[in-house]
């Protein structure tokens, strides 16, 4: 077969996710150690998701010093830079997110110098959040660390959700709604661009803790709603949001946590989006309450989770809310997770209140549910 | 956002601006369009739009709004200097540079209206105006990175390297993140022949700005400098992810293609270079050389006029070129008045004069020893190329006027230039060529595969550089029924792409031979314009001369030899066009000598004698007719009286002996080297006993 017929054939076996296919298909080619370029680069798109991250890497940075210009490259590498947990040159190739072929768009092109890290005593540095909310809840630590740090004033712009919980956090100067017009400022910075700024180290995790608050009304309110409910209230989450690039990898149906049901608690749906009428349809000897209808904003899912016991959810926004209010979450995550997560380890740097379980092959949740469910009967008879 | 009715103009405006700094283009495209709703032609607002559309890269809608917005009235200078740099950007030159102008006439105290214009000017190539222009806007802010880069630019521009590497160094000294700084930086190093140096600042311009274009250009640069074309493609390689169709990779890819003899390949994309480039001198430049290189005279020297044309700094070397090809082609008269009118047009060129030097001999009062003596005394200010080529020009000048310890003094210096480009180690050659006398033992030899080829074809012509191998394919190229086809790398080519020779030369089979044999007759081929005999003499190929019977039984080897001082002399005052690493060193020259000699004798010693000829360089000068007899009844031909009129041969010759075999023999290359005894002692310590 030619290269051209090689790499065809990989890249469809790619795109069914035949990855050890792929793999074996490919590995022959490029057994001497040299070969095109883009079989390398397809054994690498094979064999990360089987878990072979160090090698992953190796041929990642291969490809990097043979096509430093090749910015989706780049990204790839980050990704499994992070996971590995090598935040020094992670940050720095994680810089190229915006220069993708569909991320560029979205490049915000601020007509001010991006802050380095630098002491800026007397300037204004305005801090803006990105697209995630489960990044924004992730990295908002990082503004008072960036305010001390520069020794100015800091401006954090913040999408309008998640603005009352910034505003409880502080650590900042002024406080503006994405979109809106922020004050003068002398530079600025991303939010996910803060870690590259300031050389955030692993060891740096996970800062002072609890640094999100829910808001004492709405607390008073969900404390009453949920008032007389048998102990313990288990909030759940099945699915993260339908257009995340990883979302099929991530999000569960509800009818799979059915194991879960075992345990004597009470469960309250939190779920919002599509996948929240699932709540609906009864799983068997499973008791559900849906909250999707009464939840209008992140101030009361903060709320909810402030009065629950524990949550359990897939790799999806409200992990972060909890994780950054100190409540006691488990996470369910993918053989290859997001890099937030690294590899391995069931406890996480950046919330020390929650605990990880893994997938131990891919595509297998059955293992992680009934892992989770075990796990939940000692919890509830201890709450009992 | 306010209703159109109470929106205040300049309220607007003012929200508009801070949107756009806080990179809120959506928000600031809304006031602007709302401004223009009630005002429409409203320059601030249009202005607004102009620098909202050049963020994204629309440069063409940009320049629209800003030639609008500059139509106003009461438009600021700062307008017409944006526009002026946005026309810039897209190559409108004198639309950038009479908006310029206009910038700083209505307000002289603008220091980017100073800055646009001097960069305009630099690109129009008028670098005075552009230094006085970012002189004063230096002087106005020295802080500004920006500003001492573009200096830099125009100083190396100018040849004030000093200078440049002075405006360089206080550029990143302001903003050591400054990608182009860097990579241009690299650029000034590598003409100044401080490689090492300028491939870690390129490197370090492409880590920090993974698309600058400029950064790997300068990088395939400073490894052609070098003479490392393999990195050259791996550069370039680099680039091609991303900008595959960069006119200015293409040349570079043609450059080191055509180095490596990848003649087909460097045709391809040259001509590619020339189809995207139709302007650029630079192309047309490159494309002639690689037509050179294939033999396409004609073609050539049509792609060097072109190239001479154009506006570009490359005149000088497209004229320069156009008359060394001439040269080459024998039409002495037409290279000479080419060489006539680069002098004319660049009397300061160190390429033209050190070619004239070249070919006349140097007489009292030259005037061609000014300049080149001004050109050295301006050191590193000066290309390293350049001041290499000075300093040859120089010593074959004093040579000629017989004042040899001047001679000397500037031979040394350029050979030790020379010599610092690459590396050359005197003990892998030995290694080596003990390696291939080893592998070819006597004993094995005769066993050794044969392949099946019958032509009579090739004719090899093997030797030192300089030993008289030109002289001799001069001669036997005269003949009605001889090509010569000049130096060529076929041969090494077959072998390379074989094997890793000589090692496996014992289990090569009687089929991989015939291959072999017939991929060189395929080339040589090519080029015999119904000869019976090509002559390929290339020096070198005496590496590969035990190999030849093994695939071509019926090929014929000269051995051109020649007194082994004069030759290594000869070698040493000459600057080889091509990589004869071994010869800018006196000492390395005569190891290299001596090696030679030792492989050459085991050649001797086991090739059949039917099939090899040794001609002595002395005996042709003592006795043309003799030895050319001798020669051609080698070669199995009837005698041709042409072969003595060899001077006017008319077919192009390709060494760096180009100007001396249309000249009848001279006898003072003979024995030469005794008047230059007392500067040659590196050279006869290391020939040893017998160099006399």
């Amino acid at each position: 077969m030619t290269g051209a017929g090689v790499g065809r054939q990989a890249q469809s076996l790619l795109n069914d996710r035949r990855y050890e296919e792929a793999e074996a298909l490919l590995r022959p080619h490029l057994a001497t150690g040299s070969g095109p370029l883009v079989l390398w680069r397809q054994l690498a798109t094979a064999i990360r998701p089987q878990g072979q991250i160090d090698e992953t890497r190796r041929i990642q940075e291969m490809l990097v010093s043979h096509m430093p210009g090749d910015y989706a490259l780049r990204f790839d590498l980050a990704e499994t830079l992070l996971l590995s947990g090598d935040f020094e040159r992670g940050w720095r190739e994680y810089r190229y997110r915006y220069s993708l072929p569909h991320t560029e768009r979205i490049d915000r092109k601020v007509q001010r110098p991006r802050w380095d890290g630098r002491e800026i005593a007397k300037q204004t540095l305005l801090i803006h959040d990105e697209q995630g909310f489960g990044d924004t809840f992730q990295f908002m630590r990082l503004v008072p660390w960036a305010r001390e740090r520069s020794r100015g004033r800091v401006v954090l712009e913040i999408n309008s959700e998640a603005l009352p919980l910034a505003r409880r956090m502080g650590g900042f100067d002024d406080i503006v709604a994405h979109g809106s017009l922020p004050p003068a400022f002398d530079c600025h910075c991303e939010m996910m661009s803060l870690p590259m700024a300031m050389g955030l180290k692993l060891s740096d995790l996970p800062g002072a803790m609890p640094y999100l608050t829910a808001d004492p009304q709405r607390l008073a309110l969900w404390r009453e709603r949920l008032q007389g409910l048998p102990r313990p209230l288990v909030a759940l989450v099945w699915a993260g949001r339908p257009t995340h690039p990883n979302d099929a990898n991530r999000s569960m149906r509800l009818t799979q946590f059915a194991p879960l049901a075992e345990a004597q608690a009470t469960f309250l749906a939190v779920q919002k989006g599509p996948a929240e009428a699932e709540a609906a349809t009864a799983t068997a000897g499973m008791k559900v309450m849906c909250l999707a209808k009464e939840i209008r904003d992140f101030e009361d899912t903060a709320a909810i989770l402030t009065v629950a016991d524990l949550l359990i959810s897939v790799d999806s926004s409200p992990v972060h809310l909890a994780g950054a209010l100190g409540r006691p979450v488990w996470v369910m995550l993918p053989f290859i997770p997001d890099w937030r997560w690294l590899m391995s380890r069931h406890d996480t740097p950046w919330y020390p209140s929650t605990r990880l379980f893994r997938q131990a092959r891919r595509g297998d949740w059955e293992g992680v549910i009934q892992a989770v469910a075990n796990k939940l009967k000692i919890f509830a008879s201890a709450h009992n | 956002m306010p209703t159109q009715s109470d929106l205040n103009i300049e309220a607007a405006l003012q929200r508009a601006h801070a949107h756009w700094n806080a990179g809120q283009a959506d928000q600031a495209e809304q006031y602007c369009q709302r401004v223009l709703a009630i005002w429409p032609g409203q320059a601030d607002a249009l202005h607004l739009m102009g620098l909202i559309a050049h963020a994204y890269g629309n440069t063409d809608i940009a320049i629209a709004h800003l030639r609008q917005a500059c139509l106003a009235p009461r438009a600021p200078a700062v307008y017409a200097s944006n526009l002026a740099e946005m026309c810039r950007q897209k190559g409108l030159l004198d639309e950038a540079e009479t908006m310029a102008r206009r910038a700083i006439a209505m307000d002289d105290a603008l220091v980017m209206g100073w800055n646009n214009l001097g960069i305009i000017l630099q690109e129009c190539g008028k670098f005075e105006e552009s230094a006085a222009c970012l002189e004063r806007v230096v002087a106005f802010q020295p802080d500004w990175a920006q500003a001492q880069n573009n200096l830099a630019n125009t100083y190396r521009r100018l040849g004030r390297f000093d200078k440049a590497a002075q405006h360089y160094r206080r550029a990143l000294a302001l903003a050591p993140d400054y990608a182009e700084a860097h990579s241009n930086f690299a650029f000034l190093l590598s003409s100044q022949g401080r490689h090492d140096e300028a491939a870690t600042e390129a490197r370090l311009a492409i880590d920090l700005n993974p698309r600058l274009v400029d950064a790997y250009l300068n990088l395939a640069e400073v490894e052609l400098s070098r003479y490392r074309y393999e990195d050259v493609l791996r550069v370039l390689d680099m680039l091609r992810v991303f900008a595959p169709q960069h006119p200015a990779a293409l040349m570079a890819y043609a450059k080191a293609l055509r180095h490596l003899e990848r003649l087909e390949e460097a045709l391809d994309f040259a001509s590619k270079a020339v189809l995207y480039a139709p302007q650029s001198a630079e192309a047309h430049n490159t494309l002639a050389t690689v037509l050179q290189s294939l033999g396409r005279t004609e073609d050539a020297l049509i792609a060097f006029e072109r190239a001479e044309t154009l506006p570009g700094a490359v005149a000088e070397e497209a004229a320069t070129g156009r008359a060394a090809l001439l040269m080459e082609a024998g039409r002495k008269d037409e290279a000479m008045a080419a060489l006539s009118h680069a002098i004319a047009h660049f009397p300061n060129s160190v390429q033209t004069l050190s070619m004239l030097t070249d070919l006349q001999t140097c007489k009292p009062g030259q005037p061609v020893l000014a300049p080149l003596e001004a050109c050295l005394a301006e050191g590193e200010r000066r290309p390293l190329g350049d001041r290499v080529k000075a300093h040859f020009a120089l010593a074959k000048a004093y040579m000629d006027l017989q004042e040899p310890a001047k001679a000397f003094a500037y031979l040394d210096e350029g050979n030790r230039l020379q010599r610092g480009l690459f590396d050359y180690s005197s003990a892998a050659t030995k290694e080596k060529f003990g390696n291939v006398i080893e592998r070819f033992g006597q004993a094995k030899y005769k066993a050794f595969a044969r392949s099946t080829i019958a032509s009579e074809l090739p004719v090899f012509v093997i030797g030192m550089p300089r030993s008289g191998t030109t002289l001799i394919e001069q001669i036997l190229s005269s003949h009605t029924q001889v090509t010569g086809a000049g130096e060529l790398s076929a041969l090494r080519l077959v072998v390379e792409r074989s094997m890793n020779f000589p090692y496996g030369i014992e289990v090569i089979d009687g089929a991989e031979t015939t291959r072999m044999g017939q991929a060189y007759l395929n080339e040589i081929t090519k080029l015999a314009q119904g000869s019976v005999r090509v002559v390929d003499k290339m020096p070198g190929n005496f590496i590969y001369a035990g190999l030849i019977p093994m695939l071509l039984p019926k090929a014929r080897i000269i051995h051109a030899r020649r007194n082994a001082v004069d030759t290594c002399l000869s070698c040493y005052t000459k600057l080889f066009s091509g990589e004869q690493r071994f010869a800018y060193s006196q000492t390395e020259l005569g190891e290299f000598y001596r090696l030679y000699e030792k492989l050459m004798a085991h050649w001797r010693a086991i090739l059949p004698p039917e099939r090899f000829l040794e001609i002595d360089y002395e005996e042709i000068v003592d006795d043309v007719e003799q030895q050319a007899r001798r020669m051609i009844e080698f070669m199995g031909l009837p005698w041709d009286a042409a072969c003595l009129e060899f001077q006017t041969n008319s077919r192009v010759v390709r060494t760096a002996s180009v100007n001396q075999v249309r000249q009848p023999l001279y006898k003072s290359s003979k024995g030469r080297w005794k008047a230059y005894e007392s500067w040659l002692g590196p050279l006869l310590d290391a020939l040893g006993k017998g160099a006399a």
